[in-house]
């Protein structure tokens, strides 16, 4: 797990006691998660009279930076000692090569990576316990990231016997004619999908779908 | 024939390479027996590397941890059953429901970047502090702020990890602070855009009459021109706009936004048509501007030409001015000094020797002067090249450092990568299989070892006490032999006997009639020859019994000889090497008659 500069900085003002005391910390806390989850209460309360004496660039940097260490820690499924020391031994700054060097270094692991917030003990518990209590739902949110094709969930068909045809006398040929019904979050109008196709292109389709299930169930017992 | 003897032959010469003890040759391989193919086989094996048994030590790769992890979701995955849509617990909606996925949508985002640092302007301070909405509602869904945010960061990431690969590949070999080489790189850049514009213009002038094929080529030319005429005498635009977004892109973006901002109310109240009649005439308009502008550049330019054409005549004639002043003061001296002409004659004379005196010593100055200056140089050139030497030594030094930095950074976290990869593996093995199982075993078979150890030393004892009471009773038998002999000798002893068979005969009959008189000297004379013959069979007897014991042990032992030849498929061996003799021999003969042939 990895922040840019401009993030830890943002970390780094967060964890100042001077400027932000515990309530400050976690409001600007729950105003980051908020904003990340699903149904976004209309505009949380970060325009509260609790940062009334902070500058808003300030409330601003450090929402961004809280709002994307959180998605980055779900995203690395970072777990609790990594976060926490993480959180504990923020030392940023310094001389342009040591932090060359810092950089590099937390390139390597979160836990090195943390060593920039200096977040003391109460605000790391804080901050783990808020970050649990939306994790799921995060998770959530970032797995609904993507695309994928579109869930089967029935098939029905209808199996017909062609006899003769316009052009030909007879053509005595087996014909299906497939539907399946495709799902999605719309229960009441399910969007299908028909076709009609010949014996062997119903058995070339059926061997597929065998090959796929058993390369999946393969891939299971690696 | 010959390539499988061949072949047998490196084989064999393969194994004694590795390090085979044992008889190997290609006989091993072209007429093998079981026992010795089998110990072959053992040694190989042994030799094997243990792949298996290492890659049960070693841990796996990330790779491969990451496989086991798909690997055990799919299975959870597989052994959920499907439910409709509509009984979906949260867990299953999870793995299940798919038709709420969204794409991986970026937009860029305005962040507030550090206000207490001085190289921020205040104007973008202010747009921090009063306009800048936050992050959150700077997008409309929480999806694409999750793919913003994490986008940004990756980039921002990136750019600082290429920007240290470059730096140590070229920026610590060009000897100059970060600052610097940014600076002189963003020259070079601006230097290769104008040189590029300028050769495009120069082609697009020197093709006043192009053809259909390279019109649009050329428009698009001319609209870079067109833009670089207007602004002709404070560089080209377009270099300034590169600067100005490569420095503040945030700035520009924000402009934009505002601007875009003002645009749009009044879009909303103005219909299409007035809008198209103000652009056209704004276009106008600027077309004039453009027109004017571009006069009054050339009247300004022909100004400046002649204001400089001015200019150097008024200096022409200043300095012939000056020159006259001159003459005329130089004359005027003259004129005064005529009247005492010889004496001022001798008075110049004395001058010029003096001047040329002095001309000589400053020479001799100068020498001495350039002398010194001329060692001073060198000296410093010397120190200088030292530097020079010492710097790329340190050079040398810093970039052995940064390698070393990110070798152990490297090390580092490939370490704790396999620290955490045990850790996990430690975790996911079955903790039931103790210690305690494995001693018992060993327990075990060591309590085997002792009884069969036992029984060895029991047999041992035996066997041994077999041999004691052997020993016992053949000194027994010679005991009793030797007394009985004396018991038969003492008998005789009391007769008289003189001659040597006499003397024996008379002793045995005295062994077991000492009472009876000389006339019973014929049993004694027979109890001894029993006796003697009785001896006589009964180490026979022994011998035969103990030859038999030999010969079975050496039947035995041929039994195994046998055995261990017929294992050795000697029969069938021979066979086959008679066989391949023939195939040889008939090889030799086809080679000699192709040889005749050719």
């Amino acid at each position: 797990m990895e922040l840019s500069e401009d993030l830890l900085r943002g970390l780094q003002r967060l964890a100042d006691p001077a400027q932000f005391n515990l309530k400050v910390f976690s409001a600007v806390l729950r105003a980051a998660l908020h904003s990340l989850s699903p149904e976004q209460a209309a505009h949380p309360a970060l325009d509260d009279t609790v940062f009334q004496h902070i500058p808003p660039c300030h409330i601003k940097e450090c929402q961004a930076a809280a709002t994307t260490c959180i998605l980055e820690a779900v995203r690395n499924n970072v777990d609790r000692a990594a976060l926490r020391y993480l959180l504990l031994h923020n030392k940023y700054g310094g001389k342009r090569v040591t932090s060359s060097f810092v950089s590099s270094y937390c390139s390597c692991s979160h836990s090195t990576f943390l060593e920039d917030c200096k977040f003391d003990k109460e605000r790391t518990e804080h901050f783990w316990t808020e970050y649990q209590k939306h994790r799921e739902s995060l998770e959530i949110l970032l797995e609904n990231i993507g695309r994928g094709p579109q869930h089967v969930s029935d098939v029905s068909w209808r199996l017909a016997y062609e006899i003769k045809t316009n052009q030909l006398y007879k053509t005595y040929r087996p014909s299906y004619l497939v539907k399946f019904n495709l799902e999605s979050a719309d229960t009441s109008k399910a969007p299908d999908l028909s076709f009609n196709c010949s014996m062997e292109q119903l058995q070339d389709l059926v061997g597929k779908l065998k090959d796929a299930a058993k390369s999946l169930e393969r891939t299971s017992q690696l | 024939m010959s390539a499988r003897f061949r072949i047998g032959t490196s084989l064999a010469q393969a194994c004694q390479d590795l390090g085979y003890t044992g008889e190997v040759g290609y006989q091993t391989f072209l007429y093998s027996s079981e026992p010795d193919i089998r110990a072959l086989l053992i040694f190989l094996a042994e030799k094997l590397p243990r792949h298996s048994h290492e890659d049960a030590h070693q841990p796996a790769g990330k790779s491969a941890v990451l496989q086991r992890e798909i690997a055990t979701k799919i299975k959870q995955q597989l052994a959920l059953p499907w439910l409709p849509p509509s009984c979906r617990t949260a867990a299953a909606k999870r793995s299940q429901s798919l038709c709420r996925l969204h794409r991986f949508h970026v937009q860029p985002l305005s962040l507030a970047g550090d206000s207490s640092s001085k190289s921020i302007s205040p104007e973008r301070k202010e747009y921090w502090e009063k306009y800048l909405p936050f992050v959150s509602m700077q997008l409309p869904h929480a999806y694409s702020l999750a793919a913003s945010l994490l986008e940004r960061n990756t980039s921002d990431l990136s750019a600082v990890q290429e920007w240290e690969a470059e730096w140590k590949s070229q920026g610590l070999a060009s000897r100059l602070s970060p600052e610097e080489y940014r600076s002189r790189k963003r020259q070079r850049l601006q230097k290769r855009i104008q040189d590029q514009l300028r050769q495009c213009r120069q082609h697009h002038a020197e093709n006043h009459l192009p053809g259909p094929s390279t019109q649009d080529l050329v428009d698009m030319l001319k609209t870079f021109t067109v833009e670089e005429g207007t602004d002709n005498n404070k560089g080209s635009r377009f270099t300034h706009a590169q600067k100005f977004t490569h420095r503040q892109d945030p700035q520009v973006l924000t402009e934009q936004m505002q601007r875009v901002a003002e645009n749009l109310p009044k879009k909303d109240t103005q219909d299409a048509q007035a809008e198209q009649e103000e652009l056209s005439s704004l276009q106008q308009q600027i077309e004039h501007i453009e027109q004017d502008i571009q006069a009054l550049a050339e009247s300004t330019k022909l100004l400046h030409l002649t204001i400089n054409k001015v200019e150097e005549e008024a200096d022409k004639l200043q300095k012939q001015c000056d020159e006259k002043a001159n003459a005329v003061k130089v004359k005027k001296r003259a004129v005064e000094l005529l009247p005492d002409a010889e004496n001022n004659l001798a008075k110049l004379q004395v001058m010029v020797d003096g001047s040329k005196q002095r001309m000589a010593s400053l020479v001799g100055q100068w020498e001495t002067h350039r002398v010194r200056l001329a060692d001073e140089y060198s000296e410093m050139k010397r120190l200088q090249q030292e530097k020079e030497v010492e710097s790329s030594r340190w050079m040398k030094d810093v970039r052995d450092l940064y390698d070393k930095i990110r070798a152990a950074a490297d090390e580092a976290k490939r370490k704790e990568d396999l620290y955490k990869q045990l850790v996990s593996e430690y975790e996911s093995l079955p903790k039931d299989v103790s210690r305690a199982a494995y001693t018992q075993r060993i327990l075990e078979i060591v309590s085997n070892i002792k009884k069969q150890k036992e029984d060895i030393t029991k047999i041992l004892s035996d066997t041994k006490d077999l041999q004691k009471e052997i020993n016992n009773l053949t000194g027994k038998v010679d005991r009793t032999f030797v007394v009985t002999d004396e018991l038969v000798f003492k008998v005789g002893s009391t007769f008289i006997s003189f001659s040597g068979y006499w003397f024996v005969c008379t002793l045995t009959c005295s062994v077991l009639s000492p009472a009876k008189d000389a006339k019973k000297d014929e049993p004694v004379r027979k109890v001894y020859k029993y006796l003697a013959a009785l001896h006589e069979n009964c180490s026979q007897l022994i011998q035969t019994i103990e030859d038999t014991g030999t010969i079975l042990r050496e039947i035995r032992d041929l039994e195994e000889q046998i055995e261990t030849e017929a294992a050795k498929k000697t029969v069938s061996n021979l066979q086959k090497i008679l066989e391949d003799y023939k195939a040889i021999k008939q090889e030799n003969a086809l080679l000699l008659s192709r040889m005749r042939d050719t």
